[in-house]
């Protein structure tokens, strides 16, 4: 297993043979090679032959499939003010052995990323490692839910979306102005959906292993009366807006009955909703303590459904890094959040493909095209001529998931011990090689 | 090597084991009746009484069970400031597996950290109460007390009364009398119930009246206004009118019936004090003493089988 030297600035030239080519946009697959020169995606056809470039570097991607580079759109990178868990080179190293080439990250760090200067300041640290980081810059400043960052500043600056992830603007108006304003710059909005009131002191998902393990419940209405707000809002605003980690069902529910509508709302969910119900909280392991909170099995149930039928738009890992410091605690003391960059693949195949039947076109389009489309991004597509941003994966493959392969400077993930499906293979980012896994 | 033998709650007991525990306690009993109450059976063996959350009661129920049972006892201070809790008692967790010890007692007040201890270190651990989560012991005591004073457990009619949603009481004794085929009626407001009512296999009933006149025990659980996370209870004067036992409600109960409560009585609020000025003449009815004494037998069985 090793790493690409990120720091590199020369570009390579690579030769994929025999892979499958899995393309999201036209929900199809095939078998090819593909050439990159110079980092660049010169051609995608059956039994290319190369004889102009030497120091080609070969791949057999035989039984394998070659994918856009994925996509995630929700991200906590910890840099700046506490690298000590995660910082944007060891996140880009997290999300090349998770097969992602892109990334969103939210702005809660410390400072906030409320200002031009820090957005420039994440653009140029990725940069220096060329990986593509996109800042979501905070809707307000501090994430204090008082007063409205400089959104056509950040805008203008390079901020790809605006959200007040990890806690959400409780006040009403203010999300008001935030979206009539937005809206003259086209500001997406990636909305963390949470009423205080009904989660403030709460733990875990409100339900029947709420009551009986004796931990505070966050009910499904703390994230349904925001969405429904949020809706409401948008409808009104005209602004996009676009709902992270859907965790219950009534939020798919009313998110399609928005779209039916003609609001202009798009919706991600996390691996864990789709993955685990809050039966698992029974041995009270603080890895599956996260925000919003694991929901019950009807809950995942319409997660899977909302996915199926394009309600649900996007998979994102909301990989959000904490030292075993913050987990090693009660359940009531510990920190919200998992790591997810290295799981996003996986998880999504192992759930959706080998036992939702998903299509594996339908699933790569939920974690490249689609986010790439909502944050209008590049990405998410093969195409001849663009930037190579690959991901080569194996299905096939079948591991008990372990602490000790994870590459995040955090361990928190909720899959260890999980029997997952699939692997990264090789993660081509920026025209260079970034992971091998061989 | 056997399989250690925690008891974080009672789930893992079977109706038999219970039955068995129950006959075990009564002979525990004999012994505290006697002059010199203390026998050997677990002499040479250390156990630590480890409280992270403040309660005279249960430890010093739980030092008598030790020391009647001639075992070496530490109490172990672990109090720690909400700054450093986390570790702290990590740390506290670590120096006390280092030490000799054979059994650990421990409460403490967020749900389920025991069971991550229980994980952590190679002697038994008994819970001690956990959070809103499990008190294992007080509902074996519980349990003892009514088997003491029915001829049949089974049918046998309870009302829990007040605030379910904060107390490990509450669920521990709800599982347990509903295991040994006790008729179980939960009596609370919406507010001091857990939103997911269904899990607990209980009737439900919003107000005492509606239970008093039919039941054959009454138990009263603590009601902490000035503790509650969420504050949604309206007021005293509402929770007298409808949860509180008073005299008129004492006077109409069924005639064998059995009035408990765990411990101590905020007199006023749950029971009134008229009532409580009759626990003393009244013990034939009035249990609460009676669970207080049981709870050292109780406590000695639990202990001797763990370490057995
Ligand atoms: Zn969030
Ligand atoms: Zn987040």
């Amino acid at each position: 297993m090793n790493f690409g030297n990120l720091k590199s600035k020369s570009k390579e030239n690579i030769l994929i043979r025999n892979g499958c080519i899995i393309n999201p946009k036209a929900q199809e697959k095939y078998k090819a090679d593909i050439l990159v020169l110079d980092g660049i995606i010169k051609e995608i056809k059956k039994n290319i032959t190369c004889e102009s470039a030497d120091n080609i570097q070969e791949i057999n991607a035989e039984g394998l499939y070659v994918c856009p580079g994925f996509v995630d759109m929700h991200v906590h990178l910890r840099e700046p003010g506490n690298e000590e868990e995660e910082d944007i080179e060891s996140g880009a190293k997290s999300a090349l052995r998770g097969g992602i080439t892109s990334m969103a990250c939210m702005p809660n760090t410390l400072p906030v990323i409320d200002s031009c200067y820090l957005v420039e300041y994440i653009k140029m640290k990725a940069r220096e490692i060329d990986y593509n980081v996109y800042p979501v810059a905070a809707i307000t400043k501090s994430l204090k839910g008082e007063e409205l960052s400089e959104i056509g500043l950040l805008v203008n600056s390079g901020a790809v979306a605006f959200s007040d992830d990890g806690k959400g603007v409780q006040n009403s108006r203010l999300m008001y102005e935030a979206m009539r304003y937005g809206k003259q710059f086209d500001a997406l909005f990636i909305l963390h959906e949470e009423d205080d009131n009904f989660s403030n002191g709460g733990i875990v998902n409100e339900g029947y292993y709420s009551a009986i393990l004796g931990l505070e419940g966050i009910s499904n209405l703390s994230e349904d009366l925001m969405v429904q707000r949020d809706i409401m809002l948008s409808k009104i605003s005209g602004a996009r807006i676009h709902i992270t980690h859907v965790s219950s069902a009534r939020s798919v529910e009313l998110i399609y009955g928005a779209k039916a509508d003609g609001v202009n709302i798009t919706c991600d969910t996390a691996c864990e909703y789709l993955f685990f119900n809050d039966s698992i909280l029974t041995n009270y392991d603080t890895n599956f303590k996260i925000k919003p909170p694991i929901r019950s099995e009807s809950d995942r149930l319409a997660i899977v459904e909302g996915l199926r039928n394009g309600t649900i738009d996007a998979i994102a890992s909301d990989h959000a890094p904490h030292l075993l410091l913050e987990k090693n605690k009660s359940f009531k003391e510990a920190s919200f959040g998992s790591v997810g960059l290295e799981t996003l693949f996986k998880a999504s195949l192992t759930k959706l493909f080998y036992e939702e039947n998903l299509s594996l076109e339908k699933i790569v389009a939920l974690i490249s095209l689609n986010p790439a489309k909502i944050l209008n991004i590049e990405g998410g597509e093969l195409k001849t001529g663009s930037i190579a941003n690959i991901s080569v994966v194996d299905i096939e493959s079948e591991n008990i998931y372990s602490k000790d392969s994870i590459i995040s400077k955090s361990k928190n993930s909720s899959f260890i011990g999980q029997k997952l499906n699939g692997e990264i293979m090789y993660t081509i980012v920026n025209g260079k090689s970034g992971f091998s896994n061989s | 090597m056997n399989k250690k033998k925690d008891i974080l709650s009672l789930d893992e007991f079977g109706v038999e084991q219970i039955s068995e525990l129950l006959v075990q306690t009564d002979s525990f009993a004999e012994i505290l009746k006697r002059d010199v109450k203390k026998v050997p059976a677990l002499r040479g063996k250390t156990i630590i009484n480890l409280f992270f959350e403040y309660s005279t009661r249960t430890k010093v129920s739980f030092e008598l069970a030790a020391k009647r049972l001639s075992a070496d006892l530490i109490n172990f201070n672990a109090s720690s400031s909400s700054l450093n809790k986390g570790e702290s008692e990590i740390d506290t967790i670590q120096t006390i597996n280092s030490m000799k010890n054979d059994l650990i007692i421990i409460r403490h007040g967020d749900s389920g950290y025991i069971n991550y201890f229980a994980k952590n270190v190679a002697v038994p651990i008994v819970n001690a109460g956990d959070g809103k989560h499990e008190h294992p012991t007080q509902a074996l005591l519980d349990l003892y007390t009514i088997y003491k004073n029915f001829e049949s457990l089974t049918g046998l009619k309870i009302a829990i009364v007040g605030d379910i949603l904060n107390s490990r009481v509450a669920r521990s004794n709800i599982k347990l009398f509903g295991k040994m085929g006790m008729d179980v009626t939960v009596v609370a407001p919406s507010m001091l119930m857990p939103e997911n009512f269904a899990g607990f296999n209980t009737k439900f009933a919003n107000n005492i009246d509606e239970v008093i006149g039919d039941i054959d025990v009454l138990y009263m659980l603590r009601m902490q206004f000035e503790r509650q996370e969420r504050k949604y209870y309206p007021s005293l004067k509402e929770y007298n009118r409808f949860l509180s036992l008073n005299l008129a409600r004492f006077n109409s109960m069924k005639k064998n019936s059995i009035v408990m409560h765990p411990g101590p009585v905020n007199r006023g609020i749950e029971i009134s004090g008229e009532v409580m000025d009759i626990k003393i003449s009244n013990t034939d009815k009035i249990k609460i003493n009676t669970q207080v004494s049981n709870g050292v037998a109780v406590r000695m069985a639990l202990l001797y089988y763990a370490l057995s």
